[in-house]
C-alpha cells in the first residue's frame, strides 16, 4: 500500500504548483492490472464472467465457507442480519416485497431488499468469504449464489446457474421492482427522503433540558468508553472522569507511525484480523484474552494451532471459527506462538 | 398449507446433527393489529422428529418461540441415507410433515 501512497502525495503537491510538472510521474496501468481491478458486474450483466454452478455444489461450498456466519439456511441472525426470509411467492410474481411496507417482517433480509441479482454475484465474488475474499472461483461464485437463491425459493433445488440463466433469475427476484431513482438521493429534483420544515411563527415553546444525570451517577453504568465499539464514529464518553476532562483509557489511536510487528503483519496477511483484534473482542476473542487464558499452558500452542487449522466452536461463545486451511502450516505455528507471547 | 420446512441432517462420527427451519407465523396472541383488535394466537404446539419409525425428539412448544423457528438437535443410532421425518402441529390443528435424508 505504501508504495503508491508516496508518489500520489508527491503528484498532488506537484499538481498544485505546476500541472505539467506531474508529467513523467507514474505510468499507465497495465492491462493485467486493469483486469484485476475491473471486476464489477452491472445490473445489465456487463462484466459478468462465463461460468456455471449448481445448487448442489453451492450447498457443499455453503456448508464449508458460508454457514459458520450465515447459518445453514442463510437464516442466522448471529453474526450478520439474515440473508433469507420475509419473501413470498406473491412477492416473486409482483417483483415487490410486501413485507417492506408492512409490519409483518420487521427485520429486513438481503433477499427482501436486493433488486438486482448482479449485485449479489458481484458482492459474493468481491468480498466473500469474509476471511478470504476473492478466493472463490467464478464457477464457485455461481454455485454459492445458486444455493442462496434456492434457500430463498427463487430457483428450484436442481437449478444450474450460469451466465445465461442468471438473466431469467433476475425476472424472479422478489424485489426486482423495488428500486426507484425518483428521490432526492439520485436526483436533486426528486423527493427527498427527509422533510424538514422550518417553523416560522406560532411555534411551540423553546425546548429546554428538563433533567440531567447528576454527577455522582455519571459512572452508574460503568465506563461507556469501554462499552462502545473501538471503530466507527461513536466512541462513548469516559465516564470514570468528570465531564469535559481529557480522555484517558480510551482506545488508542491506530499506531500508524509504529512499524507493526512481524506477527501482526503475518496475522493480517493471513486474514486473522477479519475476526480478531489484538486488544478488543470482535467476532472472535482478542489476542490478549487468548494469551490470558492460556498463559502457562504448555499444550496451548499445539491445541490452538489445531483449532486454527480445523476450526472450532464453543470455546469462546457460539460463533464458530471456520477452518483456516488457506494459511500455511508454518505460518499458523508462527502466529499462534506470537499470540501466546503477548501479540507484541 | 404452510410452506415446506427446510431439513438438513448430517452424520458426524456416530451422531446425526439435524437442522430444521420451519415456516410459521408463531403469533403469540398478545399482539394487536392496526385497528386495536388482538391478533389471535397461532403457534406450533408440538414437534416430533422420527427416524426409521422411531421418535428421536418430541417437543411441546408455546407462543414464546420465534416466527419461522430454527431447530437443531443431535441423536445417535442412524446411518447415512436414513430419513428424518419432522412433523409439527399448531394450536389450530394445522400440521405439516417434511422429510430429510441423512448425508
Amino acid at each position: 500500500m505504501c508504495s503508491w501512497r508516496e508518489p500520489l502525495v508527491l503528484a498532488a503537491l506537484l499538481a498544485a504548483g505546476a500541472a505539467q510538472a506531474a508529467e513523467g510521474v507514474g505510468r499507465p496501468a497495465t492491462p493485467a492490472e486493469l483486469r484485476a481491478w475491473d471486476i464489477d458486474v452491472r445490473p445489465d450483466f456487463q462484466g459478468l464472467p462465463r461460468g456455471s454452478g449448481s445448487v448442489l455444489r453451492g450447498q457443499e461450498l455453503w456448508d464449508a465457507k458460508c454457514a459458520s456466519c450465515h447459518g445453514t439456511f442463510g437464516e442466522s441472525n448471529e453474526v450478520f442480519t439474515p440473508l433469507v426470509g420475509g419473501t413470498t411467492a406473491e412477492d416473486q410474481a409482483r417483483g415487490r416485497v410486501a413485507a417492506l411496507t408492512g409490519n409483518g417482517h420487521p427485520q429486513r433480509t438481503t433477499l427482501m431488499k436486493v433488486a438486482t441479482v448482479s449485485t449479489l454475484f458481484d458482492y459474493i465474488r468481491r468480498a466473500m468469504p469474509w476471511d478470504a475474499p476473492r478466493s472463490l472461483s467464478d464457477d464457485d461464485t455461481y454455485a454459492v449464489l445458486a444455493y442462496l437463491l434456492n434457500l430463498g425459493d427463487v430457483v428450484p433445488s436442481d437449478f444450474v446457474l450460469d451466465q445465461d440463466s442468471i438473466r431469467a433469475v433476475q425476472q424472479r427476484l422478489p424485489n426486482r421492482n423495488g428500486m426507484t431513482r425518483a428521490h432526492g438521493l439520485w436526483d436533486v429534483k426528486g423527493k427527498p427522503d427527509v422533510r424538514a420544515v422550518a417553523c416560522m411563527k406560532d411555534c411551540g415553546p423553546e425546548p429546554r433540558v428538563a433533567s440531567t444525570l447528576p454527577d455522582f451517577a455519571r459512572n452508574a453504568h460503568g465506563n461507556l468508553a469501554e462499552q462502545n465499539r473501538t471503530f466507527g464514529p461513536v466512541r462513548g464518553a469516559d465516564t470514570t472522569r468528570p465531564a469535559g476532562a481529557a480522555r484517558t483509557g480510551a482506545p488508542a489511536a491506530a499506531p500508524a507511525a509504529v512499524k507493526p510487528a512481524a506477527g501482526l503483519t503475518l496475522a493480517r496477511a493471513s486474514g486473522c484480523l477479519a475476526c480478531h483484534d489484538v486488544e478488543a473482542k470482535r467476532l472472535g476473542p482478542s489476542f490478549r484474552d487468548l494469551k490470558a487464558r492460556y498463559a502457562g499452558d504448555a499444550a496451548a500452542a499445539a491445541k490452538l494451532a489445531a483449532r486454527v487449522r480445523g476450526g472450532s466452536q464453543g470455546a469462546w461463545g457460539p460463533v464458530p471459527m471456520p477452518p483456516q486451511r488457506q494459511v500455511a502450516e508454518g505460518d499458523v505455528d508462527t502466529i499462534v506462538k506470537w499470540v501466546l507471547e503477548g501479540a507484541r | 398449507m404452510a410452506d415446506p420446512m427446510k431439513i438438513r441432517a448430517s452424520l458426524q462420527g456416530d451422531v446425526v446433527e439435524v437442522k430444521v427451519l420451519m415456516s410459521h407465523e408463531m403469533e403469540t396472541g398478545q399482539r394487536k393489529d392496526a385497528s386495536g383488535a388482538i391478533v389471535p394466537a397461532h403457534f406450533i404446539s408440538s414437534v416430533q422428529a422420527e427416524c426409521n419409525g422411531k421418535a428421536v425428539l418430541t417437543a411441546h412448544w408455546g407462543p414464546a418461540v420465534s416466527k419461522n423457528p430454527y431447530l437443531a438437535f443431535k441423536f445417535k443410532g442412524a446411518a447415512k441415507g436414513d430419513k428424518v421425518k419432522v412433523t409439527w402441529v399448531d394450536n389450530k390443528g394445522e400440521t405439516r410433515t417434511d422429510e430429510g435424508t441423512i448425508a
